[in-house]
């Protein structure tokens, strides 16, 4: 028997989680303090400080974290897996490249509420949302690879608000790339070794629809806060 | 692994989008606005004492005496001076130079009770001005040096304001300035 205090708590104790990232994210995610700094004196290639950066933005940046745990909550099998986020590394690997690359000039609260609104869709497409309110059956590969472009012209605005040099532009951009890749490998062993352990439980079945709710949630918010930031910063 | 066993019902999936968005908004507008934004619809944020966090803090009082100063340093080409302050860790300066030729110039500081010939460099290069602000990341001198690299003379009007507590000026005639030191003995590295 499971006990009616048991899901409660990992209600609250994941809505806790949800608030501490939203919150962390403002920021944890666009590169602060001494980072700022050192990025912005940069004047040629620094392929180890970018490397790090890049790998310290996707294990702080809770978004992308989040849209991940949507994405392989309900894979089981490692090829699957290996596919979904090779596709989604493909989808922000290209606008992280072309976006600094090219310049585009893109309002990162936009870009930020649309990667908030990925977890939702994440969440919202993991409860069968689709299917019961709309009757259809999206293509999950298509939207992770979509949802992937979004992600990196997110990654891509906030390297563009401090990279200053031209000199050894690319060699920088490629190495944080490779630095959040190296992040979301690491942070993806965590999320699938304590998925793994729970999904030997009964317990994943019956919770994981509350799980995805909260999900939900945590996307409405970061969407909502970025939301407020361009009505009252941009 | 199978299929999950069954669609949850519509109805189940209208309230869970319902709820996931009140509760969201809800933790928006009486937590997370008030603490990161300062902006507090509710009043929660003043209740919960969360509004302080997501305000600014304008304001840094400072220890020690407030200082300002001028000076002109004339230079002759190739020769070159230096600047510098005693700054205590955390302590703030502003100043603002401008020269009438081209001039290098490095910013650096000795922290107290460093080996003589150590100084950390914050900032050189070849510029005929310089604005900003300084704080001290630790106690120690802190301060400019200035090459004339142009072909005449140039002057050097330097103004600062702070909360340092001397400034004094170091100088010698160039000789063709290869192997220029600082006061401390640093050697002062040679600059593109």
């Amino acid at each position: 028997m499971v006990s009616p205090v048991r899901p409660i708590l990992v209600c609250l104790l994941v809505a806790g989680l949800a608030v501490l990232s939203a919150g962390a994210t403002l920021h944890a995610h666009p590169m602060e303090g001494t980072n700022a700094g050192f990025v912005q004196s940069v004047d040629g290639p620094a392929l180890g400080p970018f490397l790090y950066l890049g790998a310290k933005h996707m294990v702080t940046g809770y978004d992308h974290l989040l849209f991940l745990v949507g994405v392989i909550f309900f894979l089981y099998r490692l090829k699957d897996i290996v596919l979904y986020v090779s596709l989604f590394t493909l989808g922000h690997s290209l606008t992280l490249l072309f976006g600094v690359l090219g310049d585009w000039s893109v309002n990162a609260y936009v870009i930020d509420a649309i990667i908030g609104l990925s977890v939702v869709y994440k969440g919202f497409e993991n409860i069968d949302g689709f299917e019961r309110v709309f009757n259809v059956k999206p293509n999950t590969k298509v939207a992770v690879l979509v949802f992937g472009l979004f992600h990196g012209l997110g990654l891509a605005t906030k390297l563009q608000e401090f990279m200053v040099s031209e000199n050894g532009l690319v060699a920088n951009i490629l190495s944080f790339n490779a630095g959040v890749e190296i992040g979301q490998f690491l942070a993806l062993a965590v999320v699938l070794a304590l998925l793994g352990v729970w999904r030997t439980r009964p317990s994943f079945l019956t919770h994981s629809f509350v799980t995805n709710t909260v999900l939900m949630v945590g996307g409405f918010l970061l969407a909502g806060i970025q939301v407020v930031g361009f009505v009252l910063f941009s | 692994m199978s299929d999950p066993p069954t669609l949850p019902s519509r109805r189940k999936v209208f309230i869970a989008v319902v709820v996931a968005l009140l509760t969201a908004t809800a933790l928006l507008f009486g937590v997370i606005l008030p603490a990161e934004y300062g902006v507090d619809p509710l009043g929660t944020g003043e209740l919960l004492g969360l509004l302080a966090l997501g305000q600014a803090r304008p304001i840094v009082s400072e220890e020690g005496e407030y200082r300002v100063d001028q000076v002109e340093l004339p230079l002759y080409p190739g020769e070159w001076v230096e600047y510098f302050y005693r700054l205590e860790e955390g302590g703030s300066m502003l100043f603002t130079w401008a020269a009438t030729g081209p001039v290098s110039y490095n910013f650096h500081a000795a922290p107290d009770g460093a080996p003589a010939g150590y100084a950390e460099s914050f900032d050189g290069q070849e510029s005929e001005q310089g604005h900003g602000t300084y704080t001290a990341p630790f106690s120690g001198i802190h301060g400019w040096y200035w090459e004339n690299v142009g072909a005449g003379e140039t002057t050097i009007t330097l103004t600062t304001a702070g909360f340092y507590t001397s400034a004094e000026e170091g100088r010698a005639r160039a000789n063709g300035y290869k192997d220029l030191t600082d006061i401390r003995g640093n050697l002062i590295p040679s600059l593109p």
